[in-house]
């Protein structure tokens, strides 16, 4: 599917990955998990790739694979930093050291058992989740 | 005090509606500034972000800031960001 990158089609998006999830006899508690965690995927593309501006286009690929589910995340644009996207060593931090952001990142990989963040070649990028099913049917 | 009342869902087009309430609430919160999210359905980091930054500039004045009765899928967001432990919650003041 493709979305503008307008926040206020956040909910939309939502909707439709929650309708997957459920459709893949995923826990209540898996299916909003990942439903949290393609938002944050979004709203990072919206704020980072595209800095805000809301007219741009993401594309959002969900389909099932041998042994879970597969979601793609495409934009086209500004590239991210590898530091940006890189899992970090998640501890629970205390006040000093607390900042509001960069937690959209970290959810991504608390939530999918595969994340890959790949930059376009020019612009642009991809990143890629994956789930297995419990069963590892 | 001051309570602020929260409500629907909380994402990157609504977090800075929730960010201008509680950062104007902070200069009259006396001892304490709660943010009630009993009536929030949804959140995500943009939102928890904007709850770090309310507990921020609060304890830059000394005073406390409150969670109060979050729903499940708020409070998933805030233990997959590690962040429930920073956070006073409550079920009710």
């Amino acid at each position: 599917m493709e979305v503008l990158s307008d926040p206020k089609l956040l909910k939309s998006v939502r909707g439709v990955v929650r309708g997957f999830a459920e459709s893949h006899a995923l826990s209540d508690e898996k299916a909003m998990e990942v439903v949290l965690a393609v938002d944050e995927a979004c709203t990072n593309a919206m704020r980072h790739a595209y800095g805000s501006n809301p007219g741009r286009k993401l594309w959002l690929s969900l389909r099932s694979t041998e042994d879970g589910i597969e979601i793609v995340l495409r934009d086209d644009g500004t590239p991210a930093s590898s530091e940006r996207v890189k899992q970090k060593e998640v501890v629970a931090p205390d006040l000093e050291t607390l900042k509001p952001g960069g937690l959209g990142v970290q959810i991504l990989y608390e939530v999918f058992d595969e994340v890959d963040f790949v930059p376009g070649p020019g612009s642009g990028n991809c990143i890629t989740m994956r789930l297995r099913r419990p069963d590892g049917a | 005090m001051v309570v602020i009342a929260a409500a629907g869902e909380v994402d990157l087009s609504s977090s800075p509606q929730l960010r201008e309430a509680i950062l104007k609430s902070v200069p009259n919160a006396g001892g304490t500034l709660a943010v009630d999210l009993s009536g929030v359905s949804y959140m995500d980091s943009s939102g928890v972000a904007t709850l770090v930054e309310g507990l921020k500039s609060i304890g830059a004045k000394k005073a406390a800031f409150c969670l109060l009765a979050p729903s499940g899928s708020v409070l998933k967001v805030l233990q997959l960001s590690r962040l429930d432990s920073v956070f006073d919650i409550r079920d009710a003041l």
